[in-house]
């Protein structure tokens, strides 16, 4: 399908022309954010103006979100922690089983996917009540694990089939035993799909609402609760959600960039190599 | 080799198969948080869903919603792919741009999407006004909320489908679509006879991945019209959402996130049948 010189300008221009009303809503959102509330309401909207930042300054400052920024840290990180490590370690275990066993447990992991976290969020809900766990880090950690962890081991299982078995078992002829053979030689051998894995676990924890709606309180309240809260409504505090909402975002862009030779392993369980 | 997986099979028996088996349990009682003492009811959690009004609405709604924009998801992201394999520069910058939507935090993107659909003051309708075009109420009428909600999903998963089918088409042996062309197939026959019947099983697995995702469907409704106006936009998450945590029916919640389960079972299985019994003619 290369083709002419010609079609290659089209194609430019139809793509991005998608590409620019594909990213309206974000844009719109920025230039909200740099504006006085009283241009951002013209009609005509108005693309010309003075741009301004103290609303970014006095929704991270003021209006406490870096306090929520600071929580949606500590849970992500807390997660991939937790579920990073268990899941290598099972992952690496499922890459070098055949038995029938391991596919069985494979294919139960995927299954897990269908389960609507609503489902899981009720019993979270009570034990998080009944522990007198409600507003910790704690409960919120062991919920985002319990999401994560069928996706952490499947995407670093395909990490794990692409290192040659060769190379395990040339380490244990030298000597070493499996656990050896895995810490010493296989792991090196994946340290990206290390990196790729732990950051896309953190997205996922950092993205999560529902949950967070659920487990946290005034302590530990994310940075997605705390912006549905402002919300998008009431006209006087557009300016400054807008800023939160642009804030909020900058992480996933980062994400974007960091990961975008894996995006589509990660967002595929590892099922397609990009 | 069992002993590697020891730790993460411990995490999950804890996280993931107790809460499972509580919320099996729950849903056989009539568990109410704050409420009298928990007596175990049978079915009725279910038949009482079942023979229910609101039921069925919000099962029509989430399949209704998520099937149309599903399917305008994979045209559109079909097309992208496509525009993207052949495009010879600028295609890392096209698609990453492209991309962003999908990684935006859901509740932030539902954010963005509101200040575009909002009466008056949105983009939308501040445009139009200066047109003197009057524009419909976006997240107030039942049929324009509903409209609204399925431009939201799209916009938030299109990008994801994009770049699976282009990894997908990228993978291709171009061979094939040399012969096509020397065959004389034009594009439009290469496309439905040589791309479409060896996509077939990324298309199965990305529509698969988004039935299941469907009955997740929550952030972003949460933030645009939260079910309404009335329950024209209400899903089957939001409506357990509901009942769990605002009326604290904790046995009646469990036994609708049960119900839930049993349909994308079904609708995953279903799905996979059809596409590998119907296949050859399907494309």
């Amino acid at each position: 399908m290369r083709s002419s010189w010609r079609t290659q300008g089209v194609l430019l221009v139809v793509m991005g022309a998608f590409t620019l009303l594909n990213l309206v809503p974000i844009l719109w959102g920025l230039i909200i954010s740099l504006k006085q509330p009283g241009e951002a309401f013209s009609i005509p909207p108005t693309l010309i103006f003075e741009p301004t930042l103290i609303f970014h300054r006095e929704v991270w400052v003021e209006k406490g979100f870096l306090a929520f920024l600071w929580n949606s840290l500590v849970i992500a990180a807390g997660t991939v922690f937790v579920s990073v490590p268990i899941g290598t370690l099972a992952a690496y275990g499922l890459a070098r089983t055949r038995s029938r066993q391991a596919s069985t447990l494979l294919f139960g992991l995927l299954a897990i996917r269908m389960l609507p976290q609503i489902l899981l969020a009720l019993p979270f809900f009570v034990m998080a009540r009944y522990l007198a766990l409600v507003d910790t880090y704690t409960m919120m950690i062991l919920a985002m694990v319990a999401m994560n962890q069928p996706f952490t081991i499947w995407l670093m299982r395909s990490f794990f089939v692409d290192v040659p078995i060769e190379l395990d078992e040339a380490a244990m002829i030298d000597g070493c035993n499996r656990w050896q053979a895995f810490w010493h030689v296989v792991l090196p051998a994946v340290r990206p799909g290390l990196a790729v894995t732990s950051l896309f676990s953190m997205l996922l924890a950092y993205n999560e609402f529902l949950f967070a709606l659920i487990l946290t309180g005034k302590n530990t309240k994310t940075l997605p609760v705390a912006i549905a809260e402002y919300g998008g409504e009431d006209i006087q505090y557009w300016s400054i959600s807008a800023a939160a909402a642009i804030g909020i975002m900058l992480p996933a862009v980062i994400f974007t960039l960091l990961v975008q030779r894996h995006l589509i392993r990660g967002l595929t369980f590892g099922a397609v190599k990009g | 080799m069992w002993l590697f997986m020891l730790p993460s099979v411990l995490v999950m028996a804890l996280v993931l198969l107790y809460p499972f088996l509580s919320a099996l349990y729950y849903s056989f009682t009539d568990y109410r948080l704050g409420g009298p003492p928990t007596r175990f009811i049978g079915l009725d959690n279910y038949t009482g869903l079942l023979t229910e009004g609101r039921f069925w609405a919000d099962l029509l709604n989430t399949i209704g919603l998520v099937g149309i924009s599903v399917a305008l998801q994979l045209v559109i992201g079909m097309a992208l792919a496509l525009g993207l394999y052949g495009m010879t520069r600028g295609v890392r910058l096209v698609s990453i741009l492209n991309f962003l939507p999908h990684v935006v935090t859901p509740v932030v993107g539902g954010i963005f999407l509101k200040w575009l659909f909002v009466g008056r003051w949105g983009l939308l309708d501040a445009t139009l006004i200066s047109f003197d075009i009057f524009p419909p109420d976006w997240l107030g009428d039942p049929f324009w909320a509903r409209f609204t909600v399925v431009i939201a999903d799209t916009w938030k998963f299109m990008p994801f489908l994009m770049l699976v089918l282009y990894a997908g088409l990228q993978s291709f042996d171009t061979a094939l679509l040399e012969a096509a062309s020397i065959d004389g197939a034009n594009w439009w026959q290469r496309l439905r006879y040589v791309i479409l019947p060896m996509m077939k099983p990324l298309i199965l697995f990305v529509v698969a991945i988004r039935t299941m995702d469907a009955f997740r469907f929550f952030d972003l409704v949460y933030v645009l019209t939260n079910g309404g106006p009335g329950t024209a936009t209400e899903t089957i998450t939001l409506y357990t959402y509901q009942i769990g945590f605002r009326m604290l029916e904790i046995g009646r919640a469990s036994a609708l996130g049960m119900i839930t389960l049993v349909i994308v079972a079904i609708m995953v299985a279903g799905l996979i049948w059809f596409m590998t019994r119907r296949g050859r003619e399907a494309f």
